[in-house]
């Protein structure tokens, strides 16, 4: 569909005179042109910064990197770009460029991980709530309340403290925490969906609330959901960090970007990029992922106005 | 020509502007207090930053090496252990062995506390009754027997005890004494003590503590009016603060912090020999079958360890392989051997043994020794060298590695552990890690279960023999008994070394890892 705004194409017969006041260089410049434009921007740029994080992650075992735990003590603390080491080596001479991809992986993968899980609590929650109201709605809604109240750092370390630091125990503790993120978008959306004509057409048809909330509401709602889910994917990269930064990470010797940080700044005065670098792989993804979903929502946003008109 | 006239030269936007600016100007000066060093310790005052909370100025339970320096400087003890880890008088004048089985002791003329009350005889015995009430207290242990006083005159008595305790001088100098009235079988939070300084803020919390000079101290008044005591936990941090000036001293210092500092202008490093071994010491309450029970496998073992590339390294120089099993620096102390690397060795005999799919269990506590992340991962790959499946459980300060050590919470295989002996004589080293019986296990009181009764009953015997020599002769027998049942995986010596910044002067840092804060002088 073309937007209202769109110009006309240019015919090959030449240019079209313009019944309107209006020129090209003022669509160009409008307001809607401009918003395209950024969201266009955003997602090319979001994509560009996380695919420069998350391939080499992903392609890490494939590259000629030595291993993340191969030492060599004899060639500790190299600077980058020496003796083909590209992030240079950490205090025991291990190559930083290759715990930093293998730690991602470890970093990546609770994040994904803890995004899908805390996607699926959400939406199954905030449907639920939002659909069936009452006593549902109530418990959901004073669960979630509940838990954005706590201080959500204090509450990962407790719970790691209580059930040890591990990958699974990890990932469950973000995903738990995110939880009410996805169920409070679902919810809200699910209200203004349960209204719709569709819906009550699907009742007087006779079928079943969970069939209809399932089948029909659902995936109406899941694509805006599931943008929240994106973009909490770098909060969940962030908490796993954290974590290990704080020492409550996987255990040794899992290389997570966190613990490469926290091991680092005992040399940040002498040896900057054991901090430095790995930050600014962090610093890429984390931007990368939030570009990306603002871009989609953008987009989302904008198809979903140009389709109800 | 029209001549366009001037704009006014403050128009309302202007006026609106300027008005922001300085707002802004005014709301955000605060901040730039933040570029330069906060809370700097001022004039007249030193600021000490501990890499370990003091949770109380008294000792009764535990007792960590930088506390040692604090401690002293509120409440003392009748002798210290000074350089060349010589026993020094404090509270006494005289400490003699008149008996071999009693001591004559003479308090010092006019010692007295912070309250102007006298050093009394009944706060010595108190004081020893006192610490042998409290459970699990590392000082108690390091005494074969609590020894019983005995008053002669107003300032003289006799400490009795059952055995000959040949240096009950060097033991003494950690039992603090305290006013008989006030003392309690718990480590104190206040009450008068007779050192050089007073309390005058503490939070125990946060492990922050305030000192002025004692107005009433019986010796020579210290130079230095104040000092203030931080925990500061992170390594980095304490760097930091060390070159802004926001810390004067820090000491237990990693090498690598010491290599950040070293040449800074305004930070001197002092360095000495220490007394504190690092082991990577293995579980002895593995049950018979186990490979780890069997000597010849933890032998084998030790020759993956590459040790000088640690020393090397990892720990830049600033330590020693251990050759015995105490460091060499304690008097009574004696070469036993030394840790090889040899994989192909350590290889062949795993297989001999049947142990080559061995798996290892590597647990410690952060911050127990130098550089220890870096040791223990070094340590990892080097085992996996030899075809060993090492894991590692780091533990983090205030968990529950003490349970786990004791073996009540999960099983294990090799401990990272740091051990040192506030007293400068192998004996007591000794018989802190080597002296477990099986009466002692059964409460878990041994070190990591090494429960050997022969030699145990061997080292008693050589720690209560009078006579130096024969003493020296027969511990140096039990020594080498010991390195022969293989205890560590690998034991290393570090340097005891503190950064300090060029204004403190006279900080005589002892083998103990500890000065004396009243003979520190300040400049400037």
């Amino acid at each position: 569909m073309q937007g209202a705004l769109e110009p006309p194409a240019a015919t090959e017969a030449g240019p079209v005179t313009r019944p309107s006041a209006v020129t090209a260089r003022d669509l160009a410049r409008a307001t809607a042109t401009r918003r395209r434009r950024s969201a266009s921007l955003k997602l090319w740029t979001g994509a560009v910064c996380t695919l420069l994080v998350v391939v080499p992650v992903a392609l890490a075992q494939v590259l000629p990197l030595p291993g993340a735990g191969d030492q060599d003590l004899s060639k500790r603390r190299l600077a980058p770009l020496t003796d083909g080491h590209l992030f240079g080596t950490d205090q025991l001479g291990r190559d930083v460029l290759s715990r930093v991809l293998h730690g991602g992986q470890v970093s990546l993968t609770v994040g994904v991980l803890a995004v899908v899980v805390s996607g699926l609590i959400g939406i199954v929650a905030g449907a639920a709530a939002g659909y069936y109201g009452r006593w549902v709605d109530a418990v959901v809604s004073r669960l979630l309340e509940a838990q954005m109240s706590l201080p959500l750092l204090m509450m990962l370390l407790l719970v790691v403290a209580l059930f040890g630091p591990s990958v699974t125990v990890i990932t469950c503790v973000i995903a738990i925490a995110q939880w009410p993120e996805v169920a409070r978008l679902t919810r809200s959306l699910v209200l203004v969906e349960r209204e719709k004509p569709y819906v009550a057409a699907a009742q007087v048809l006779g079928l079943p609330r969970i069939a209809i909330l399932a089948r029909h509401v659902i995936p109406n709602i899941v694509r805006q959901a599931s943008l929240v889910v994106l973009l909490l994917l770098a909060q969940a990269v962030l908490l796993e960090s954290a974590l290990s930064y704080l020492g409550a990470g996987p255990q040794r010797p899992f290389a997570t970007w966190g613990r490469i940080i926290s091991d680092g700044q005992d040399y940040i005065t002498t040896s900057w990029w054991l901090v430095t670098l790995p930050g600014l792989v962090i610093v890429l993804l984390v931007v990368g992922v939030n570009l990306l979903g603002d871009g989609l929502r953008d987009r989302t946003r904008r198809r979903t106005t140009e389709g109800s008109r | 020509m029209t001549r366009i006239p001037y704009a006014p030269a403050l128009s309302r936007r202007s006026v609106l502007r300027l008005g922001a600016g300085a707002s802004a100007g005014f709301a955000l000066a605060p901040l730039t207090g933040c570029a330069g060093p906060t809370g700097a310790p001022g004039p007249g005052a030193i600021s000490l930053g501990l890499n370990r909370s003091l949770v109380s100025l008294d000792n009764k339970l535990n007792q960590f090496d930088a506390a040692v320096t604090v401690q002293r400087a509120v409440r003392q003890a009748l002798t210290r252990i000074g350089k060349g880890l010589r026993p020094e008088l404090v509270l006494a004048d005289r400490f003699e062995m008149t008996e071999p089985t009693a001591w004559t002791v003479r308090l010092r003329e006019g010692v007295r506390y912070s309250d102007g009350n006298p050093v009394t005889v009944k706060d010595v015995s108190t004081a020893l009754k006192m610490y042998a009430g409290v459970n699990g207290s590392f000082i108690v242990g390091l005494f074969p027997e609590m020894p019983t006083v005995e008053p002669v005159d107003e300032r003289t008595f006799r400490l009795h005890t059952k055995r000959p305790v040949p240096i009950l001088d060097q033991l003494m100098a950690n039992i603090l004494i305290s006013p008989a009235a006030g003392n309690r079988p718990e480590e104190l939070s206040g009450g008068p003590g007779s050192g050089p300084y007073v309390v005058t803020s503490a939070n125990s919390g946060t492990g922050e503590y305030t000192l002025a000079v004692n107005p009433r101290y019986w010796g020579r008044r210290p130079t230095v009016d104040r000092v203030r005591v931080r925990f500061v936990p992170e390594e980095s941090s304490r760097v930091v603060a060390v070159r802004s000036g926001e810390l004067d001293v820090i000491d237990t210092i990693t090498p690598d912090s010491a290599e950040q500092l070293k040449g800074l202008p305004g930070v001197r490093l002092d360095r000495t020999s220490g007394t504190r071994v690092n082991q990577l010491f293995f579980n002895f309450r593995k049950p018979r079958g186990h490979p780890l029970a069997d000597a010849r496998v933890r032998e084998a073992l030790s020759y993956a360890i590459d040790g000088e590339a640690l020393v090397r390294d990892v720990l830049t120089d600033s330590a020693q392989q251990a050759e015995g099993v105490v460091p060499l620096a304690l008097k009574g102390a004696v070469r036993t051997g030394a840790y090889v690397h040899d994989p192909g060795e350590a290889r062949k005999r795993l297989a001999a043994l049947g142990a080559s799919d061995l798996k290892v269990k590597i647990i410690w506590e952060s911050g127990e020794f130098p550089a220890d992340t870096s040791v223990m991962e070094a340590v990892l790959e080097m085992l996996r060298g030899v075809g060993v499946r090492a894991s590692l459980q780091q533990f983090e300060p205030g968990g529950d590695i003490q349970q786990w050590r004791q073996g009540r919470r999960g099983d294990w295989d090799v401990l990272g552990n740091g051990f040192s002996v506030p007293t400068g004589h192998a004996s007591t080293s000794l018989q802190g890690m080597y002296g477990g019986t099986p009466e002692k296990e059964r409460t878990r009181d041994t070190y990591q279960g090494y429960v050997f009764p022969r030699i145990a009953t061997r080292l008693a015997e050589a720690s209560a023999e009078t006579d130096e020599k024969t003493r020296n002769e027969r511990l140096a027998a039990v020594q080498k008994q010991i390195w022969d049942t293989r205890p560590c995986l690998w034991a290393f010596v570090p340097d005891v070394v503190l950064a300090r910044r060029t204004r403190v002067r006279d900080v005589g840092l002892l083998q103990l890892n500890s000065y004396d804060l009243a003979a520190v002088r300040l400049e400037g």
